[in-house]
């Protein structure tokens, strides 16, 4: 006797070989056929900036590498759900890991890096989003006034913007990871989205 | 050096008969063959070292422990890695299942630890890319090597396989060979075979069995001895009674007395073999 | 979407990458960073690093996603590892579980057919798990038992792990059934089955640390129905078995060869020596 599946079998067109050439949809479309390799062209090509860059959310490398294997176990069981969308799947990506180091870092032992010390990592995205014209604006080497407006907000301001806006964690989970109830989350969002608005105006 | 496993007065008896009876051994460090019939009480004696049998009389020391006690059973148990000579598996389980239930009942509790040991153990023996496979789909060379991969689990101590090479094609016996020396070198290893050739290729030491006794304990170089002038080629067919068989190029090698018209041969550690349990089938 | 013809230059990134960029190159680095494929590229790789991380990804992937009951017993806080040996017991003996469910639907069916039909219940589900109990553990019952049986979860630390899983199964079947049962039958009535069914348990595992399981199962699970039948045959009361007075009876009862059980522990070992 075999266990009831709720799932349709699948009948998929074979994906292409993939090759380190192979763009990340592509990639993708090979994770969902369930071959390891696409996984691990995956893997090579977004696991060093994802860790450099997680590495600036916690200082604990265990936690960043436990982060890390866990993204790409989730890409693998869900590559069946993912929709490509722009050129690659950076963004994608990422959002898997943050949420998956903010899940960690929930556990006892876990250390965030205070928004005042990474806060001013978030401004130029949040700028980037409160802004329309959001290309030009993300380069903030070249657009210091959005930096500037940015750097002025209180630290408590930095750090529900860069939860929520730069890493895309929900307002709960900004609110686990702050120590902050969820209703304080959301007015320090709103307060620094007009401060931001007023600066830049 | 200090033997891992000493073994005295074992007894063990199914009905009227005595399988283990009365043996005295002990084991050290290194790889240790035990060669034998069917019936020789190898894996009697295999199966009350790995504590899944409880010997009917005789004292055992194994890792310093006694498998006689409930603590010492668990003691060894955890230091132990053990491929039954008959191993069953869940056909429904996958390849990865099936290490990962024997990692936990090894008391592996960590998962993330517990995963890495699987995959290691599954590179080890050449089953990297059948994680996923069903147990059911496997091959017999396939699941040989499933079930010796179960027995490294947790880098055990101890090593206990009875019949590693059975199912296994050329090639997987010689990669089996590679890794059963390599374990050799730091630890424990006993093995029972039919193969006299794996015994000549990876055994540092070679103990028949028959009968529930010992025949011979020695290294396979002095297992060929025991054949040293009873060994012959000859053009001519022997007369009845004698061991022999035809060789490739046409000649009777003879085991025994050597025929008149023979010339002695060089033994093998095989010819030994036969010697010992030839005379003692006779003399039953 | 674009991002120009600007890059991040070498010296910015290595200070990005040794945390000492001032907080607009900071962020200018990382919002670029998730939009342009060739500065990511650009990030060098630990080698050693990359190599480790990969495998310890394909280990998780070679393993299964943990199935619904696994997460369920998970969730409810008991340890992974745990989760996962309960979890795959009932798997090895499907075609009790299947039994199980075909003999409580024909016992649900005799108590709405015949007057006192719900006794054939109530003496069916005590039953059930000494039968599962026996189907899920032994040297001729589990192909695997050998191998088992060397490693230092052997014995009764295996047998009480599957007994729970079984037992709980059983009961979770059972308790689905008690609602099918006839309006008439009275809620206490329709539970006096619970304490019976872990009396035969608790005693079959106890008899097991002397004769062989499946005989222990088929004492307790023979000699109940032999009780409540005899019992009923000779006062000619068959709900006496199930009254308040027999319950507190099986309650001392539970208690009693649970203890036996737990002093006797070690004589579920396979290698215990007789």
């Amino acid at each position: 006797m075999r266990p009831l599946s709720l799932r349709f079998p699948r009948k998929r067109p074979h994906p292409p070989p993939v090759s380190p050439s192979s763009d990340d949809h592509d990639l993708m479309a090979a994770v969902a056929a369930e071959r390891v390799e696409a996984l691990r062209l995956l893997h090579d090509r977004h696991a060093p900036w994802l860790r450099a860059r997680l590495l600036r959310r916690c200082a604990d490398p265990d936690l960043v590498d436990d982060a890390i294997q866990d993204t790409f176990v989730a890409i693998w069981r869900g590559a069946r759900r993912y929709s490509p969308q722009g050129d690659d799947a950076a963004a994608w990506i990422w959002t898997i890991a943050v949420r998956r180091l903010a899940s960690a870092l929930r556990r006892p032992g876990g250390r965030w890096i205070a928004a005042a010390a990474l806060a001013d990592t978030a401004l130029a995205e949040t700028g980037a989003r409160l802004a329309s014209a959001e290309d030009s604006v993300l380069l903030g080497v070249e657009h210091g006034d959005l930096g500037g407006a940015l750097a002025r907000l209180s630290p408590e301001l930095r750090a529900v913007i860069q939860a929520t806006v730069l890493d895309g964690l929900t307002v709960r989970e900004a609110s686990r990871l702050l120590g902050i109830p969820e209703g304080t989350v959301k007015t320090r969002l709103m307060r620094a989205k007009a401060r931001l608005r007023e600066e830049l105006a | 050096m200090t033997p891992t496993v000493t073994v005295r007065g074992l007894r063990k008896r199914y009905g009227h008969t005595a399988v283990l009876d009365g043996l005295d051994i002990a084991f050290g460090a290194g790889v240790t063959g035990l060669l034998g019939p069917n019936g020789a009480g190898k894996t009697t004696l295999l199966r009350c070292l790995a504590t899944t049998l409880a010997p009917d009389a005789g004292e055992l020391r194994v890792l310093g422990l006694d498998p006689a006690t409930a603590s010492g059973r668990t003691g060894v148990r955890r230091r132990l890695g053990y491929l039954p000579q008959d191993p069953g598996f869940y056909p429904h389980f996958t390849v990865f299942e099936t290490l990962d239930y024997v990692a936990i009942l090894k008391e592996m509790t960590d998962r993330r630890e517990r995963h890495r040991e699987v995959t290691r153990v599954l590179a080890e023996v050449g089953l990297a890319d059948r994680a996923r496979t069903k147990v059911r789909k496997l091959s017999g060379g396939m699941r040989q090597r499933l079930a010796l991969a179960q027995a490294l689990l947790d880098e055990p101590d101890l090593l206990v396989l009875d019949e590693p090479t059975v199912g296994l094609d050329p090639e997987q016996r010689l990669r089996l060979r590679a890794l059963v020396s390599r374990l050799g070198e730091s630890r424990t290893v006993l093995l029972s075979t039919h193969q006299t050739e794996d015994v000549a290729a990876l055994c540092e030491r070679v103990v028949v069995m028959d009968g529930g006794r010992i025949l011979f304990d020695g290294t396979p170089a002095g297992l060929a001895a025991v054949a040293a002038g009873r060994v012959s080629l000859g053009d001519h067919r022997p007369g009845p009674g004698a061991l022999f068989w035809r060789t490739a190029d046409g000649r009777y090698r003879t085991i025994g007395d050597t025929p008149a018209d023979a010339v002695p041969a060089e033994p093998t550690v095989e010819d030994g073999y036969l010697l010992l349990v030839g005379r003692t089938q006779e003399a039953a | 979407m674009t991002t120009g013809d600007w890059h991040i230059p070498p010296g910015l990134l290595e200070r990005y990458l040794d945390g000492s960029l001032d907080p607009v190159g900071v962020m200018s680095v990382e919002a670029h960073l998730v939009r342009c494929a060739r500065c990511r590229t650009a990030v060098p790789a630990d080698g050693g690093w990359l190599a480790t991380s990969w495998e310890r990804i394909a280990a998780e992937v070679a393993a299964p996603a943990p199935p619904l009951t696994e997460r369920l017993l998970h969730g409810a806080g008991v340890p992974g590892h745990l989760a996962r040996l309960l979890a795959a017991t009932p798997a090895l003996s499907r075609a009790w579980a299947a039994a199980v469910a075909v003999a409580l639907g024909f016992a649900v069916a005799a108590a709405h057919l015949a007057g006192h039909g719900f006794l054939a219940f109530l003496t069916l589900a005590p039953v059930l798990p000494t039968a599962g109990i026996a189907l899920a553990y032994g040297r001729r019952i589990d192909p695997a038992h050998e191998t088992y049986a060397a490693t230092p979860m052997a014995g009764a630390p295996l047998l009480l792990v599957r007994s729970t899983a079984v037992l709980l199964t059983a009961l979770a079947l059972t308790a689905l059934a008690v609602p099918l049962l006839p309006a008439a039958t009275m809620p206490s009535v329709a539970w006096a089955w619970l304490l019976p069914a872990l009396t035969t348990t608790s005693g079959c595992l106890a008899l097991a640390t002397r004769v062989p399981l499946p005989l222990a199962a088929v004492a307790l699970g023979g000699g109940w129905v032999a009780v409540v039948t005899g019992v009923g045959a000779v006062t000619g009361d068959r709900t006496l078995p199930f009254r308040p007075g027999a319950q507190v009876l099986y309650g001392c009862a539970v208690a009693l060869l649970t203890l036996v059980l737990y002093v006797r522990r070690h004589r579920l070992d396979p290698a215990e020596p007789r």
